[in-house]
């Protein structure tokens, strides 16, 4: 009756019996190291084990990998493996013109990825040399400081889940989720909104984007202001943070880190205002920073922040002018040979691209710089010596967001 | 004759078990009522009274402990409900809202859930242990439940050493989770087993010498003596004589429970799920409702070492008494020993017997459902009918039932408190909570104990 | 800014500093790359201490390591370009002396290039898996595509689009061996063999298939 099904191999099946090493303290083996680092970090002293942190762990932020060389609960010594996300949009952004690129970069940052997707557009148009229409310059700023308010409520509240705190994070996704419902009336999507375009954006302010944001506005910043009211105060969250995962301002720069970690350092590096692009020279915000650089440092340079970033809307919402929002382009633009460099400062520092342009409507080399990947680099020096729990506090304060670094 | 044909063979699995069990059940009640009435049943009784005099003990106590494990599992079901829903409504969620009236058949669903998953032993394990672990951690805590008065005289077992009873069994539970982190041949598994070990033996301490005061002012480990001496209302209670042991017992009953900010032994974002990471299925079912059953326990323990156990805020006797009602203390009425040899058929026949007839009613009336929900239909009813039957029990005695309210009402104020420290607190690293217990927490438990010790004997010595 | 750094790294340039749109680009040589690198950060006058980005380029040429670098006391970035790296052996010095943060664009760009930086305490690759062989970013990378799993492989979909209108003027299909195979369930040849007059033989050797296309499809 039923044919004779070919046996599929089964974990279950003592058959195939997976060779695992004796004991729980054995080494990972490693490939044949490359180099000198390498073979130090996989070379265990007494006492010590190796701890697979990821690429499926709870608090890694995605799909990261930290393998852990501790003794007891100490981490000696760490190592970042990363490429678990990797797709090549810089070489598929090659591949499809430029219009291809910005849906390709919009999962970069998928927590706001509003700022992952401006870079294709701002590099083309400083190619282009395009004056975008100041209606459209206006909504993208809003838009971007919109997500950044959303982002940003959504850091606090995993920096207090990593922590163990499991309330805030649930304030921060109700912020969140009404900046996401109202971006998603204004673009058409929720998460990736492929919203910027190649000379302005895909669409005016509508009236159900307008009658949400007012609606919001309102009351905007409000389950910020109770995440602040849980844990600002908060011993345990304060003891867990002050002091913790500190970096002096001359260290960061030197790992190339930028955003809160850095600010919270005291470097006031804010491409908004560093390097001004878009409308942003005509607002009026300051660029908060700490002194502390500390965990906690960054925790409250993030609400600080969210304060600014409420107060460029409220302007934005007031200057906002009329006129079209499209620059009147080819649906096929040919983008004069050329390099060129651009940057914007998103909720994790600074997104830049570097691209170079054959004539073609194809980027030659469109070069992403995430953030992200800079600040994470940190975390060997920052944790050297802490405890298991302290690696996840300081992982979190910095914030990595895997589809950014992983590319 | 054809296979299909024969009724026997077109019965299901089900019908094949219960079926026969339905025949047994019925013969052995029948037959019961026959030896009974021609006189042989009690004349076996006495038999068995009289040449198994000592035995009453241990069936006292099987009867108990069976009652006991009965009552943790919907216990822990109210607590789960409790944690989701309050834990929701600070989060600004809904919680659980379809299974059941208001979502509260959530967590018996999910309890349900758990035992229906696959059992998984992972390679590498250290397999008895691993097996093993579960029910150690699961049985220490809830064998402590023995000894605490739900009302007055109405206890699993009456012991004078109830306390230390109670602190012996309940520090066995981290054998059980340091067993599971040893052999789960996982290293988050044997991170949450290690940091178990050193933090609940360090939070034993001051939890103990917490007690220690209440145990001066009352001179007895007895917990029944202990809950008698606070009878006189909310006034009677310890927690105003020991207010600093109330905070330090409470305290460490947090990190002994493992709940937040102490729940570094499963630590989620640091340990994955610690000494539990490589369980599942109803193994992993025993150590949360360990979990859940502790936080229960721990309230009750408190409940009745500094709040009053079962006594009302007020003392109403003289109130009743000015109205003409008298509330005698009528343990023998609720005293299980009183059954004698029958006490045999609380544990081992009637919460099997009543399911399979309720389930074998419920599959006959509604033929459409399968087996296997009559049969969750039936044990729900028969958990409801028992249920009834130990509250008409209690009824007996008013001030039982006024004793039982009161003692859950308390019990669960408090865990309603350790779940609001859940959803408020993130997690205290294990060297800060190390330092606080050590550096804290103990020389406060030590001052308590020599400033209530100085107390009593300046008031007994000199001011009486 | 743009005399500055003319008058104090005119020998290391290969073209005099030159201002494109907001950005000043310098070009310089592998070799002189550590020294121009210290002075534009070290100097009192310069002090281009953030390391904006660093990457890589292949221009199909030459390989290019391009630098891009923020000070306070400018208002353009900076790009510094290392050009002419061989395409065979392409090697630079390290600049990890003075940014420890290029460690880990290094190693991406040497992940992605095949550049050698030299001076790198721990040049491995970081994205692609520690075994795997090539450089996917050069411009001679073959970019596998699900076309290379069949027989017919290598063929980009952006470089053949499908034309309905071309398949019915012309009923002679170019088929590759095997491509019919993607779209039929369960392997069975379905794509063609619906008009009945196709022979699976020679579909499965590649040669020109004769016969009438009613369903439209294309070959994958």
């Amino acid at each position: 009756m039923t044919t004779d099904r070919e046996r599929i191999p089964s974990l279950d099946d003592p058959d195939v019996l997976v060779q695992t090493p004796a004991t729980i303290y054995d080494a990972i083996p490693p490939l044949t190291p490359r180099t000198e680092r390498e073979a130090e970090f996989y070379q265990l002293e007494d006492g010590e084990m190796f701890l697979n942190l990821g690429p499926q762990h709870p608090s890694t932020h995605g799909v990261l990998r930290v393998v852990l060389k501790i003794d007891g609960e100490k981490v000696v010594d760490l190592d970042p493996v990363l490429g678990y996300l990797h797709r090549g949009v810089e070489k598929i952004c090659e591949y499809g013109d430029w219009h291809h690129a910005i849906s390709n970069c919009d999962p970069l940052e998928y927590v706001a990825s509003m700022f992952s997707e401006a870079l294709p557009v701002l590099t083309a148009e400083k190619l282009l040399g395009l004056a975008v229409p100041r209606r459209a310059d206006y909504i993208r700023v809003l838009a971007w400081e919109l997500n950044r308010v959303a982002s940003h409520a959504l850091f606090i509240g995993w920096l207090a889940l990593d922590l163990g705190g499991i309330t805030p994070i649930l304030y921060g996704f109700a912020e969140r989720d009404e900046i996401m419902e109202m971006l998603a009336a204004l673009t058409g999507q929720k998460l990736l909104f492929n919203y910027l375009r190649i000379g302005g954006v895909n669409g005016d302010l509508n009236h159900d984007f307008m009658s949400r944001l007012g609606d919001w506005m309102s009351r905007a910043g409000k389950q910020v202001d109770s995440q602040a009211t849980l844990l600002n105060e908060n011993e345990i969250f304060v003891n867990r943070t002050k002091g913790l995962g500190v970096l002096d301002q001359a260290t960061a720069l030197r790992f190339g880190m930028s955003g809160p970690p850095l600010r919270a350092t005291g470097a006031p590096y804010d491409v908004r205002r560093a390097h001004p692009y878009s409308v942003y020279p005509e607002l009026e915000f300051d660029v908060p920073t700490r002194t502390d650089g500390d965990s906690y440092g960054r925790y409250l340079l993030h609400i600080e922040e969210i304060k600014q970033s409420l107060r460029i809307i409220d302007q934005v919402l007031h200057q906002m002018p009329d006129g079209p929002v499209m620059a009147k382009l080819p649906r096929l633009i040919r983008v004069p040979p050329g390099r060129a460099f651009a940057a914007l400062e998103s909720p994790r520092g600074q997104y830049a691209s570097y691209a170079i342009s054959d004539g073609s409507d194809q980027p030659f080399r469109f070069r992403i710089h995430d953030p992200s990947y800079f600040n994470l680099q940190a975390i060997g020096d920052l944790t050297r010596g802490h405890l298991l729990a302290d690696i996840i506090a300081i992982l979190a304060s910095l914030d990595p967001v895997m589809g950014g670094i992983d590319k | 004759m054809s296979a299909a044909s024969n009724p026997w063979n077109r019965l299901s699995l089900g019908g094949k078990i219960l079926l026969p069990l339905i025949a047994l059940i019925t013969f052995v009640a029948v037959g019961g009522a026959v030896l009974w009435i021609t006189g042989v049943g009690p004349w076996a009784t006495d038999w068995l009274i009289v040449t198994g005099q000592a035995n009453i003990e241990i069936l006292r106590f099987i009867a108990a402990a069976t009652g006991i494990l009965l009552f943790t599992v919907p216990a822990a079901f109210v607590i789960i409900f409790m944690e989701l829903k309050i834990i929701a409504m600070m989060n600004l969620r809904l919680g659980p809202n379809r299974t059941g009236p208001w979502g509260t058949l959530a967590s018996t669903m999910a309890g349900l859930k758990v035992l229906s998953k696959e059992d998984f032993t992972p390679r590498g394990v250290d397999v008895p242990v691993f097996t093993l672990a579960p029910a150690v951690a699961f049985l220490a805590s809830v064998l402590t439940l023995l000894v605490i008065p739900f009302a007055p005289g109405m206890v699993g077992y009456e012991m004078e050493l109830g306390l230390l009873y109670f602190f012996a069994v309940g520090g066995l539970g981290v054998v059980g989770l340091m067993m599971a982190g040893w052999a789960s041949y996982n290293k988050y598994s044997l991170l949450g087993g290690m940091r178990a070990a050193a933090a609940v033996i360090s939070y034993e301490l001051p939890l103990i010498l917490g007690v220690i005061g209440v145990v001066l002012l009352a001179g007895t480990l007895d917990l029944g003596q202990i809950i008698e001496n606070q009878s006189g209302g909310i006034l009677a209670w310890y927690a105003w004589q020991q207010p600093l042991a109330l905070i330090i017992f409470f305290i460490a009953a947090t990190a002994e429970a493992g709940r937040t900010p102490f729940d570094y032994t499963e630590a989620d974002s640091e340990l994955v799920a610690g000494f539990a990471t490589e369980y599942s299925g109803m193994r992993f079912g025993f150590f949360f409702f360990a979990e859940y059953v502790n936080v229960f326990i721990l309230s009750a323990l408190t409940v009745t070492l500094f709040l009053g156990g079962p006594y009302g805020l007020f003392d109403i006797d003289p109130l009743l008494g000015a109205l003409g009602i008298t509330t005698p203390v009528d343990t023998a009425a609720i005293d299980p020993g009183s059954l004698g040899s029958w006490l045999l058929a609380i544990p081992l026949l009637v919460p099997a017997g009543l399911t399979l007839a309720l389930t074998a009613l419920v599959w006959m009336v509604k033929s459409s459902w399968g087996f296997i929900k009559s049969l969750v239909v039936g044990f729900v009813l028969a958990n409801l009918l028992l249920m009834g039957a130990l509250s008409i029990w209690a009824l007996f005695s008013f001030e039982a039932l006024m004793g039982i309210i009161w003692f859950l009402g308390k019990s669960f104020t408090l865990v309603a408190l350790f779940v609001l420290m859940r959803a408020t607190y993130p997690r205290v690293r294990i060297d800060q909570m190390m330092n606080f217990a050590w550096k804290w927490l103990m020389p406060a438990a030590l001052l308590n104990i020599f400033v209530t010790a100085a107390a009593i004997i300046i008031i007994k010595e000199y001011l009486s | 800014m743009l005399r500055q750094l003319d008058d104090r790294l005119s020998e290391h340039l290969v073209v005099p500093a030159e201002v494109m749109d907001d950005t000043i680009e310098l070009i310089t040589w592998p070799a002189s790359l550590p020294a121009l690198m210290r002075t534009v950060r070290e100097d009192g006058d310069l002090r281009f201490e953030l390391l904006a980005d660093m990457c890589g380029v292949d221009t199909g040429v030459t390989m290019q390591v391009v630098y891009h670098l923020w000070s306070p006391l400018s208002s353009d970035w900076l790009r510094v370009i290392a050009d002419g790296l061989s395409r065979d052996d392409p090697r630079v010095p390290s600049v990890t002396f003075l940014w420890p943060g290029a460690e880990w664009a290094e190693r991406e760009a040497y992940d992605m290039f095949g550049i050698e930086f030299e001076g790198n305490r721990d040049l491995r690759r970081i994205y692609m898996p520690p075994d795997y062989l090539g450089f996917p970013l050069r411009k001679d990378f073959a970019m596998p595509d699900d076309a290379s799993r069949g027989p017919g492989e290598g063929i980009r979909h952006m470089e053949t689009p499908f034309a309905p209108g071309d398949v019915r003027r012309d009923p002679v299909i170019r088929t590759s061996p095997g491509a019919g195979a993607r779209i039929g369930p369960d392997g069975e040849r379905l794509v063609i063999a619906a008009s009945g007059s196709v022979d699976k033989d020679a579909l499965d050797s590649g040669v020109i298939v004769e016969g009438a296309l009613d369903s439209g499809r294309g070959p994958a």
